[in-house]
């Protein structure tokens, strides 16, 4: 009882000045976690918010994209925010383009450059892009490519006549100048000319050969959405082989960007 | 001695929890922007109107008793609806078998790339 009484009293060992360092010291040690780990992860999360946020936005812009297509209407706006990067229209004059050409036996049918309307993530250095209605993404550095959205080309085979219909969509976009965008903005879109060929008895067997931008190549996306979506095949590389079909039917739109 | 006063301690504990927990805070608010730009999209994507509209053309149709006349509108319902609804349409008109109550079988076929809709219809 006595040593017990003693312990409690006895205060010899106890200094305010090393209790005082002792929590500064704790309170700066926290102050320098959070500035070393804590700030450069929310940095991080901010930026892949950005780029998913972009992703969507650039599902949204499909949409509209769809809807002046597919749906004829004829013109569409959509507010949105672009962070940690630009958004650009690349027209279907800007060169280098990427192209599609599209043959049957008896030689090229039509070839076209569909131009893009390109979000360029410079915090995150990923590319997302709308490129002939698909919506494709890659790292700005690296090789390979995704595809978020696809379009909508498509084999019929009717169950009446038992004939094999191809539709293949070429959705353009166009600007009459070079435009940019950071930060919030509209994308105002309208329809400007459409072209409607539908070829009845094709020289089989028809092919469609897509030509990358060297230096923006999203030749592994559209391979994997040919190849595995619509299950044609490729042969040679870069150019794919439509399966026998009774009639082609070739829609090309072309999408003015009226401002960003 | 000065006698060591602890009474106000829970002032830096109330620091570091709260700056811990606005810390944590922040990194849920910066996962919950990407929520909530979704929209009903398998639902507008349905061309409910386009099929009733087709539907509804081809039951007109089927009345026409003139072979070659039957053969123009069907040629132009296929055509407009691919040039303007891009789809796939095409319809066959045959006589019912003889005894059954209905006189006509429809079929129409429909496709637009995501709907492909089919139909037998006793008329």
């Amino acid at each position: 009882m006595r040593l017990c009484n003693n312990l409690e009293r006895d205060e010899r060992g106890v200094s305010e000045a090393i209790g005082f360092m002792l929590i500064f010291t704790l309170v700066i040690v926290g102050i320098g976690l959070v500035t070393l780990y804590g700030y450069p992860i929310l940095l991080q999360t901010q930026t892949n918010a950005d780029e998913r946020i972009m992703e969507k936005n650039m599902i949204v812009l499909q949409n509209d994209i769809k809807s002046l297509t597919y749906k004829s209407v004829p013109y569409k706006e959509t507010s949105l925010k672009v962070g940690g990067g630009f958004l650009t229209v690349y027209n279907t004059t800007f060169n280098p383009t990427p192209s599609f050409t599209i043959a049957d036996l008896s030689g090229p049918i039509t070839t076209f450059n569909p131009g893009q309307l390109q979000y360029e993530s410079v915090s995150a250095q990923q590319i997302i892009t709308i490129e002939n209605g698909a919506v494709i993404t890659r790292p700005m550095y690296e090789t390979g490519s995704v595809m978020l959205a696809e379009p909508r080309w498509f084999s019929d085979t009717d169950p009446i006549t038992s004939k094999t219909t191809s539709v293949i969509y070429l959705i353009g976009i166009n600007s009459t100048e070079m435009m940019s965008q950071a930060g919030v903005g509209t994308v105002r879109m309208q329809l400007s000319e459409t072209n409607y060929t539908e070829i009845s008895t094709p020289a089989n067997q028809v092919t469609v050969t897509y030509v990358p931008d060297p230096a923006n190549n999203f030749s592994v996306a559209w391979h994997n959405y040919i190849t595995n979506s619509l299950k044609w095949i490729e042969n040679p590389p870069g150019t794919y082989k439509l399966p026998t079909t009774d009639t082609l039917v070739i829609k090309r739109y072309d999408i003015m960007i009226k401002g960003l | 001695m000065a006698r060591l006063n602890d009474d106000a301690q829970w002032i830096v504990l109330m620091g570091f929890i709260v700056s811990f927990s606005l810390f944590f805070l922040g990194i849920v608010i910066n996962q919950s922007t990407v929520v909530g730009q979704t929209t009903a999209e398998g639902v507008l994507e349905f061309p409910k109107n386009d099929i009733l509209d087709i539907r509804s053309e081809v039951l007109q149709s089927s009345k026409i008793t003139v072979a070659a006349d039957f053969d123009d509108v069907k040629k132009d319902i296929s055509s407009i609806a691919l040039s303007r609804k891009n789809a796939i349409v095409s319809f066959r008109v045959t006589q019912a078998p003889p005894g059954s109550t209905y006189t006509k079988i429809i079929d129409i076929h429909y496709n637009n790339g995501v709907t492909a809709y089919n139909e037998t219809t006793n008329y």
